[in-house]
């Protein structure tokens, strides 16, 4: 897959590396690289580094901008997939490659476009990989309406099947043991979702079924990169995502099912002080409910044949909900999601419809979500999450009852 | 039955605990403060610890970090007269956290709990 690398320092080992996956964020990724390599000189000067930019073959000049950043000497290795070969997944995994090529003890990935790194970010990602930790999650502050999908769907979800609690598992940014590097590369659930946006919540994922210890690293200042209206359309990552975290209960159904209730991860990095809040995502409560409305009654009869009839029944009562009343219980929707994982391990109608169809309940639940913490500060609708998560977890034995029953394992 | 580890600096505390939690059929320990806890796990053998956050001479919120970074499985679970921890981010790495109340229902509820819950290991 790799088909270009400049490495001009002629690096051949590093205990500790810095990827950037980047597609045209030449107007970007000049800030992260520079914030990484005050990081690694600050906190990892004694060990020898390299930050590599895993790009997607830029047309905008990425890895010009990249290679010419001062990084204080650190070195610099631009590595590219082949001309019109996309993904992120793809850049992750020449960064996985080169990791083991170097013989890396730890690695660090960081998104290309992020506004708000500081080189703290480099210490709380990378340190507890030196002290037996073997996958690093970030834990940031963000707006309460900040990333719906992880919120309302891949948090909740992973948490209650695999039992760990990782409140950012498709955060982007992440650590990882060398070891781990081995462990993703040789894994063999690889698919074109996950070489693309579904990176991300294949490799949290991975690492809670390897049953390693994982640390979420707290890293102060909130994410900033583009925060969005949560009415917007997903787009293909939504797809990705989804049919990662989808596929992969599938080949780890004997794992969720031995699952029961959930454990936190330890926790590193605090000691920041006043931590500079999130900027507001606003939100078109109208868009979301419209959204609902329309992709409800336009699929009424399909998604008849995907909700259990019981849930189909419910659903339908939410939808004659106004929208300053409309609240999609959390049950309601925790069964709904596994309706659809159901649905998508029976392949009981084309993944890719299937996936699109659970998009304007996704919208009626970001609404639900909205009108229930409106009121609420941020801290406040994390304990709202917090109970959502409970009640996925109760609500659990539905979907192990479903995935076998529809089987008909006895 | 499995063991308790009561760590709190409120001596009636450790006390009406210790007797409700005896009476459930645990068996039970207990210790004024945080300080030296790897060595009151070592001793005990705790299957759960039930840590108060403001004591006198320890932090439980820095205790529970320290007990998280070693016994990465070990059930904890906060139980403060405050519920304005249960935000702090530290508090995070706790298995459950119970305001303090003299009915022990929701802390016996939550014990039983962290007790059941199952998170398989590598194969």
């Amino acid at each position: 897959m790799k088909a270009f690398e400049e490495n001009p320092a002629d690096v051949k080992r590093a205990d500790i590396v810095i990827g950037i996956p980047s597609y045209n964020e030449a107007q970007n990724i000049a800030f992260p690289t520079m914030q990484a390599a005050l990081g690694l000189k600050e906190y990892f000067g004694h060990m020898d580094s390299v930050i590599i930019d895993c790009d997607n073959c830029s047309s905008d000049g990425t890895g010009n901008v990249f290679m010419n950043t001062d990084t204080k000497g650190i070195p610099k290795i631009y590595l590219s997939t082949p001309k019109g070969v996309r993904g992120k997944g793809n850049n992750i995994k020449n960064l996985f490659r080169k990791a083991l090529e170097l013989n890396a003890r730890a690695v660090i990935m960081v998104d290309a476009d992020l506004q708000s790194i500081t080189p703290r970010w480099i210490k709380n990602l990378g340190e507890p990989l030196f002290n037996d930790f073997a996958f690093v999650a970030p834990l940031y502050v963000r707006h309460k309406y900040d990333g719906p999908v992880t919120y309302n769907i891949v948090y909740p979800l992973s948490r209650c099947l695999y039992g760990r609690r990782v409140r950012q598992p498709i955060g982007g940014d992440f650590g990882f043991t060398g070891t781990m590097a081995g462990v993703f590369l040789k894994n063999e659930l690889w698919d074109e979702d996950v070489s693309q946006f579904g990176i991300d919540a294949w490799m949290t994922t991975i690492a809670m079924n390897e049953g390693v210890p994982i640390c979420q690293a707290f890293m102060g200042k909130a994410k900033f990169n583009e925060a969005r209206d949560p009415a917007v359309d997903p787009g293909p990552a939504f797809r990705q995502v989804i049919g990662t975290v989808f596929r992969l209960m599938e080949a780890y159904r004997n794992k969720w099912k031995a699952v029961k209730w959930s454990k936190p991860t330890a926790i590193f990095g605090f000691g920041f002080g006043e931590v500079e809040g999130p900027p507001l995502v606003t939100v078109n409560r109208e868009k979301l409910y419209h959204r609902f409305r329309e992709g409800f009654s336009s699929n009424w009869e399909t998604y008849r044949s995907i909700l259990s009839f019981e849930n189909h029944q419910k659903v339908r009562e939410v939808a004659s909900l106004d929208m300053d009343h409309f609240e999609m219980p959390v049950s309601v929707w925790a069964r709904t999601l596994f309706d659809f994982a159901v649905c998508y391990h029976n392949r009981a109608m084309d993944r890719t419809r299937l996936i699109e169809m659970l998009i304007p309940l996704y919208y009626g639940m970001t609404l639900s979500f909205v009108n229930k913490t409106e009121g609420m500060s941020i801290l406040q609708a994390e304990e709202f999450l917090e109970d959502m998560c409970l009640t996925f977890e109760q609500t659990k034995p539905y979907i192990v009852d479903r995935w076998d029953r529809e089987k008909g394992v006895a | 039955m499995a063991r308790i580890l009561i760590v709190d600096d409120e001596k009636h505390i450790r006390l009406l605990y210790s007797e409700e939690l005896k009476e459930e059929g645990y068996e039970v320990f207990v210790a004024a403060d945080g300080n030296d806890i790897l060595d009151r796990i070592e001793k005990d053998r705790p299957d759960v610890i039930i840590l108060d956050i403001k004591m006198v001479s320890s932090n439980g919120l820095d205790v529970l970090q320290e007990v998280r970074n070693r016994y990465y499985n070990l059930p904890v679970i906060l139980c403060s007269a405050y519920g304005s921890y249960k935000v702090d981010v530290k508090s995070i790495a706790a298995d459950a956290y119970v305001v303090k109340s003299s009915d022990l229902t929701e802390l016996k509820n939550k014990i039983a709990q962290v007790l059941e819950a199952s998170v398989p290991g590598k194969e």
